[in-house]
């Protein structure tokens, strides 16, 4: 296929933390808002005159200062980004905002935090640290509102004057909807059965929408969407299999490119950093004020394992698995970073079930947060998911090729 | 470097002045018991008597002894006393009588648990009337939601008490083979090994089934919180046994988060009421509230005595007493109270006393982090082989605030609030989460209000809480002028570390960077890794 | 009236029979040495039996 005429210019982007685009948005004089979790409301971060940026660490190698802090027993992306902080990688940072999702990404920004890793010069820099739900009820709503009114609305709306009106959440909503509907349109050509777009390319667009500045990406989303309308895929489709990814936090687009390197098309993306949930467009009414819904639509479409009530813990398996359907997948791979607590226990029920349950094939794998580092054994575990998936295939198909 | 004033004990020990030579390699048990002089050796032995009257009355019931023969964690049934007497090593006078009175209470009341769990089990007693009216809850909870419920309609059963927690500390390799089952099953091993071994009971079914409905909290951490969904759909899906989760709040110092927090209890008193047929009653809660609160006052007392030069409570006995109380308890039992009173008048007669554990008190300790109490007593080890004196241990620290405990219409509100935030509050996550001040400032203002010289910092390899705070521990000490002595361990998984692996660590401190020899060197390596 | 005389004295052997026996296995710890002897094979009970494992 005809290189997407942005994506060497993306790729190069995500090289750097503080990358162009977040440089660009400084000179605009807009507010960086960083952020760690998919379980911040985003349009809240991005209200006129704020840019959500969330934060990762891109080519991370050594995490030597972090492990004297943290220890080598954290997951390596709360110390690769506390590494980064301390390296000055976040600098642009203007706050940060940190619900208590899991327990090592709080403890990497409150050793941000206590090291003053990000602030020097800006007297209304701070830090903020939210509760987060646990459950998909009014109760949930109730507390969302409140901890999205505290930690976020009123100190932006404080420190740098930030409207936080009802009319300036859903202008931000809308903006925010227009770069989902953009990503979900890039993303419905995955649904092919000769893709017009590879998974790891489709990562990298994705990953910008997270760590980048939105408004600067609008242009450029819009033109790859138009391009790929026109581009033609390889005459002979070169993939081996589908595979849906699902797991922990993902900002490694190497790791997407593994996979696909050895025959398996990521066909869908279902986790942190990913498409699914984290680019469903929010909808508005008129009858309720919008930060209500925005915190409902957050809660409703919340896929992360922190949930606890049994309807999430059950409804995690049927999305993957619905996911799995409407893209075609023809196996699972469930993927943690190590140590990750919730994705510990997710992806051994979630692998369960979606084989017991649903009757997926599924690859269930831990991973190190740069896949560079494990590079060899990661493609061994895949080239293997890929033949048992191509031998189901066959068996299928009655021992015919 | 801070230090303390040295406090040499005029009085010598009564009988052997050793205890580290009853330890044999040969054997999984000690060679004999300790001889204590006359008065104290047939205080233990009449102890001693006690708890085979309570192990003996509970085996003649038969459906007990079915029990037994199935489930593997009653192994550990076996091994009550082995596991008493490694909470009395070297003790004598009020310390003993204090591990005593604590620590068998709390076993008489595990084995009243496993008792009340073979009873309704689908398996074993199958008393289906009885099961009906039985609510499974978390090990690793408050029971606040239960107050007012009254205790002969409404039963709690903590059914991983005896199944996991207690087991572990009678017998260090117990939960091993679960550990084994959730790691065959998938579940990786760098997880905090407690709700592992929790989720490798229900995969290997060897948890009790019964109950009308289950109660699930998120208290201590990820782990616990996650290790929950495996055990609720076996629950659900298996056993029609229907699940509540009360979500509890992890920034529990922000006032922000004390109404939802509320409104989860009034919903898990809701589901319980639904599912029991029972009525939440105010004079139950009210009565329940006021031994809350006895127990809150008593452990302030406790905490004072403690900070004077002759503490007299100590030992991961007292604070596993102190555990059940406030978390088990929770005021539903009057039986807590009577033993409040006693503790506290037996360390009020050896305050008076001047009584010490050991030859001398060289340093003041805080024991912080999460602690692997139940393999290993480290903290009568500390005092008798180093003169380090612990004066409390994190899981102590617990809320000091009093509740609403009169029934007015204002109160009736208040106390759901009240009960929200003792869950919030519950030993551990009260530390572990919640931000950095409550791990990192309360410590130091503890050190300063204590006169504590040192930190014994459990570092549990699996709880990320804590080794999160690594490098923040040391740099905070090294600018207070504070020992900071790291002993890691990985709780209830003995493989990881021995229990003279987890010791050696402090007797390297103490030699290399204290420069102090033992009080007493028979214990400073001590043949008990391989013991039960 | 004589055998009612010794009862007193037969409690107090009986008593003190109790007492040694129990004392003796209290102090040699011989109650955990005979329950580390029968651990193996309780272990190997547990070990036999079917389980129904479910995720």
């Amino acid at each position: 296929m005809r290189d997407l005429k942005y994506l060497q210019y993306l790729e190069d982007l995500l090289q750097q933390a503080n990358n162009k685009l977040i440089e660009k948005a400084r000179e605009d004089g807009k507010v960086c808002v960083a952020y760690t979790c998919e379980n911040v409301p985003e349009p809240l971060l991005n209200l006129d005159g704020a840019v959500s940026i969330r934060l990762h660490a891109p080519n991370t190698g050594s995490m030597d200062i972090a492990t004297y802090y943290m220890t080598n027993l954290l997951c390596e992306p709360s110390r690769a980004l506390l590494e980064r902080a301390i390296e000055g990688g976040f600098n642009f940072a203007d706050c940060v905002i940190t619900p208590d999702g899991c327990t090592m990404m709080n403890r990497a920004v409150e050793n941000m935090e206590l090291l003053h890793t990000m602030g020097a010069g800006n007297p209304n820099f701070f830090h903020e640290y939210m509760e987060i739900a646990f459950k998909n009820t009014q109760n949930d709503v109730n507390l969302s509102v409140l901890q999205c009114s505290n930690h976020i609305l009123k100190p932006l709306h404080e420190k740098y004057g930030i409207d936080i009106s009802d009319a300036a959440i859903r202008k931000a909503v809308a903006e925010h909807n227009k770069v989902c509907a953009l990503i979900r349109a890039i993303g419905e050509f995955r649904k092919e059965a000769n893709p017009r777009i590879t998974g790891y390319e489709f990562h990298v667009f994705c990953l910008a929408t997270y760590v980048c500045p939105k408004y600067l990406l609008v242009d450029i989303l819009e033109e790859t969407l138009e391009e790929l309308k026109t581009r033609e895929p390889d005459a002979k489709n070169p993939w081996r299999a589908r595979v849906l990814v699902v797991g922990s936090e993902m900002d490694d687009s190497g790791f997407i490119k593994l996979i696909e390197e050895q025959g398996a098309f990521v066909c869908a993306d279902r986790f942190c950093f990913g498409s699914y949930p984290g680019r469903e467009p929010i909808v508005l009414t008129e009858d309720e004020d919008a930060l209500t819904q925005v915190c409902r639509h957050y809660i409703q479409h919340c896929q992360c394992p922190r949930m606890m009530s049994m309807d999430k813990v059950y409804g995690r398996k049927q999305y993957v698995a619905d996911l799995a359907k409407e893209y075609g997948a023809d196996g699972v791979i469930y993927e943690q970073v190590k140590f990750c607590d919730p994705w510990a226990y997710e992806r051994t029920l979630g692998s369960s079930m979606l084989q017991l349950d649903f009757g997926y094939p599924v690859l269930s794998v831990d991973r190190p947060y740069n896949i560079a580092s494990s590079a060899g054994q990661m493609r061994t575990r895949v080239q293997a998911f890929v033949e048992s998936i191509e031998i189901k295939k066959l068996q299928q198909r009655g021992g015919k090729a | 470097m801070k230090t303390v004033e040295k406090v040499v004990n005029p009085v010598k020990r009564a009988g052997e002045q050793s205890p580290g030579k009853i330890y044999d390699e040969k054997l999984k048990v000690r060679r004999r018991r300790e001889w204590r002089g006359v008065k104290d050796t047939f205080y233990d032995y009449t102890r001693w008597l006690y708890l085979m009257s309570v192990l003996g009355r509970f085996i003649i019931v038969p459906r007990n002894i079915k029990g037994f023969f199935r489930y593997r964690w009653m192994m550990s049934y076996l091994f009550v006393p082995h596991g008493m007497d490694k909470f009395t090593v070297g003790l004598r006078d009020e310390a003993l009588r204090i591990a005593h009175t604590s620590f068998n209470f709390v076993i008489a009341d595990v084995t009243q648990a496993i008792a009340n769990c073979f009873r309704g089990d689908r398996r074993v007693g199958n008393d289906k009337a009885y099961s009906d009216k039985c609510v499974i809850t978390d090990e690793n909870s408050m029971v606040t939601f239960m107050m007012g419920f009254d205790t002969d309609k409404v039963h709690t059963i903590l059914r991983e008490v005896p199944t996991m927690f207690a087991s572990n500390i009678f017998h260090q390799f117990n939960v091993m083979h679960y550990l084994d089952v959730a790691q065959l099953n998938g579940i990786a091993g760098d997880v905090c090994p407690m709700p592992e071994a929790e989720a490798g009971i229900s995969i290997d079914d060897d948890f009790c089934v019964l109950g009308s409905c289950a109660v699930q909290n998120n208290t201590t951490c990820d782990g616990s919180l996650m290790g929950n969904g495996i055990i609720a759909k076996r629950l659900e899906r298996q056993y029609g046994i229907p699940t509540f989760q009360l979500a509890t709040p992890l920034r529990h110092k922000e006032p922000d988060v004390l109404e939802y927090a509320a409104e989860e209890i009034k919903q898990a008193i809701a589901f319980v009421e639904k599912h029991t047929g029972e009525k939440w009653n105010w004079d139950t809660y009210f009565a329940a509230a006021k031994r809350v609160n006895f127990a809150t006052k008593c452990r302030i007392a406790q905490m004072e005595i403690n900070s004077t030069p002759y503490p007299q409570f100590f030992g991961a006995a007292f604070s596993l007493y102190n555990d059940t109380n406030y978390m088990g308890n929770s005021g539903r039992m009057p039986a807590f109270v009577d033993i409040d009173k006693k503790l506290l008048a037996l360390a009020e007669q050896g305050y008076k006393a001047k009584r010490m554990y050991a030859k001398e008190y060289r340093h003041r300790c805080i024991v912080w982090g999460v602690q692997p109490q139940y393999v290993i007593d480290m903290l009568y080890w500390l005092v008798q082989c180093w003169g380090v004196v612990p004066l409390t241990d994190m899981l102590s620290v617990i809320n000091t605030d009093m509740i609403a405990d009169e029934d007015t219409p204002e109160n009736r509100e208040q106390a759901y609030r009240d009960m929200a935030m003792l869950n919030m509050e519950m030993i551990m996550r009260n530390h572990t989460h919640g931000g950095y001040k409550v791990l990192l400032d309360e410590l130091w203002e503890l050190c300063e209000k204590m006169n504590a010289d040192i930190v014994m910092m459990w570092e549990h390899m699996s709880c990320k809480a804590l080794t999160g705070m690594h490098g923040m521990f040391e740099e905070q000490a090294r600018e207070r002028g504070i020992h900071i002595m790291w002993v890691s361990h990985d709780l209830c998984d003995p493989r990881v570390f021995t229990r003279q692996a987890i010791r050696d660590q402090v007797n390297s401190y103490m030699r290399t960077v204290m420069r102090e020899e033992p009080l007493d060197p028979s214990l400073e390596n001590i043949p008990d890794s391989e013991a039960y | 009236m004589k055998k009612l005389a010794k009862i007193p004295l037969i409690a107090l052997l009986a008593v003190l029979g109790f007492f040694v026996v129990t004392f003796t296995i209290y102090f040699f710890n011989l109650d955990m040495k005979a329950t580390s002897l029968l651990a193996p094979y309780l272990q190997k009970w547990y070990d036999k039996m079917e389980h129904d494992h479910y995720l």
